[in-house]
């Protein structure tokens, strides 16, 4: 699935989801992405591809020897 | 008045029988002591203030569990704890400097070497059993001309982390021999690194060598290959040259990957049997870092090993950004590092070659660079990673058996895995 060509519907509120700049934490540590997000209560889409790819690679790169 | 703190096994200094020992404390500093029948009783200082305490570092971590011929047994047995994380080939005993200090008595070696296919039978056993990274060692291997074939053995064999122990002197002065390295299949350099003086070098090495130092970076950044420093630190020699070790690492990353500290330890060669005065701890290096470094690294960026006993060694990660400004990437969150992982070899293979090995060059920073963005963040981690670590090797006198049981550093020669501090193990008469 195409997640740039289709746009996402909040599955709580109903309301379309619009490319929003987000923080993330792990590890004590705060990080930015921008990615879809409801604009009614904030939930957030986060797809596949991001959380196996950058956010895998931060986790790797942050996990300790 | 001394409290003992934990019971343990060691050596005798002479005659390296092993001996009942105890992990004493006097005030605030900690000693491992023991008495031989035959040379009397010895003690060596392993632990100095409470800043970290010794408690605390080791928390954890249970004494006991000793094999009963451990050490003069050794290679590893099934009460090891740790598998082999970094396994050690000497590929040569000469050397072209010829130190007061070394481990490996260096230079002083026959000329018998080990031929290219001969290695490469090693390199191939190593592998079968899971030993993919490799470190080159010796005496000097850059005095072998064929050191790029070595290194393609090592390859070939399927070696994924090759790792090169020199003090530099070749790679700076022979450009195409650093080349023929990386196109061999180099993955990252151990670089002897004492100091920022000459003086430090004159004292340690027996000359002047700053500046061969840093031609060698030069060379080894222009060619990609990571250069980690590694200082011997010695107490009035080098131990007031530590803050100004770091601030050269961070000031030469991407070229330099980090800097690990080796505080002197007495096998091998060393000028006269020490007295405590000549020894420098762990939490003594932490110490110094964080008061020589104006408190820009912090001791508590730092935390024990996990490969190997926590009195081993510490490690801190880092990422440096433009201008000199640190992100602190070691974590603390729940995750013990003293704890007994099967896996801790594999842990750290992972880490030091995500952080030691270069993979491009650097992509150029930009004042308005925002490095919370995941991209940004996840370029400069790449490019810019640095480790701050120290391993304390044991010598004779400082021997705890139960260190020894956790060591992932292990030397294969002659078909046998031994731990580090076996391997090199020298009674203060200086013979086996």
């Amino acid at each position: 699935m195409d997640n740039e060509a289709r746009s996402w519907k909040c599955g709580k509120c109903g309301e379309e989801l619009k490319k929003k700049k987000t923080l993330f934490n792990y590890l004590g540590h705060t990080f930015s992405y921008e990615v879809d997000r409801c604009p009614k209560c904030g939930n957030v889409f986060i797809p596949k591809e991001l959380a196996e790819g950058r956010m895998a690679e931060v986790e790797a790169q942050m996990e300790d020897k | 008045m001394a409290d003992t703190i934990r019971k343990t096994a060691s050596v005798c200094p002479v005659c390296l029988e092993r001996l009942p020992a105890e992990i004493v404390r006097r005030g605030e500093n900690y000693y491992i002591e023991k008495t031989c029948p035959a040379h009397g009783h010895f003690s060596a200082v392993v632990w100095r203030g409470m800043n970290p305490s010794f408690e605390d570092w080791c928390a954890g971590i249970e004494p006991g569990g000793l094999a009963p011929d451990c050490p003069n047994a050794c290679g590893l047995c099934k009460n090891h704890l740790r598998k082999t994380c970094c396994a050690l080939v000497e590929v040569t005993a000469r050397c072209n400097l010829a130190c007061p200090v070394c481990f490996a008595s260096a230079g002083c070696g026959d000329a018998k070497e080990p031929s290219v296919s001969e290695l490469y039978r090693q390199f191939r056993a190593l592998v079968r059993n899971g030993n993919t990274f490799v470190q080159l060692s010796g005496g000097e291997p850059t005095v072998r001309d064929d050191l790029p074939e070595i290194v393609a053995a090592a390859k070939r064999a399927g070696c994924e982390n090759i790792q090169l122990n020199s003090n530099g002197l070749r790679l700076g002065a022979d450009p195409a021999f650093t080349r023929a390295l990386k196109d061999a299949g180099l993955s990252f350099v151990f670089m002897q690194f004492d100091g920022t003086d000459d003086t430090i070098y004159e004292k340690l090495r027996g000359r002047p060598l700053l500046e061969a130092k840093k031609a060698a970076i030069s060379v080894c950044g222009d060619n990609l290959l990571g250069v980690t420093l590694v200082p011997t630190v010695v107490p009035r020699v080098n131990d007031g040259d530590i803050g100004n070790i770091v601030r050269f690492g961070l000031d030469n990353s991407p070229a330099v990957r980090g800097i690990h500290f080796q505080p002197v330890s007495y096998f091998g060669r060393y000028p006269a049997p020490p007295s405590d005065s000549d020894r420098i701890t762990l939490p003594e290096v932490l110490r110094a870092i964080e008061a020589q470094t104006g408190g820009k690294i912090k001791l508590s960026d730092f935390v024990p090993s996990a490969c190997d006993h926590p009195r081993c060694g510490f490690h801190g990660d880092f990422v440096v950004l433009p201008g000199g400004m640190l992100i602190r990437l070691t974590s603390k969150s729940g995750k013990s590092a003293c704890c007994s992982d099967g896996n801790a070899h594999l842990k750290n293979r992972n880490f030091v070659s995500r952080r030691w090995k270069r993979t491009g060059p650097a992509p150029e920073a930009r004042p308005d660079d925002d490095f919370t963005n995941l991209d940004t963040f996840l370029k400069r981690v790449r490019s810019h990673g640095f480790t701050i670590t120290a391993m304390a090797f044991q010598d004779a006198y400082t021997l705890d058996l139960e260190r020894l049981r956790s060591c992932s550093l292990h030397v294969f020669k002659d078909g046998r895995t031994l731990p580090f501090c076996v391997n090199y193990l020298t009674a203060c008469t200086g013979g086996l």
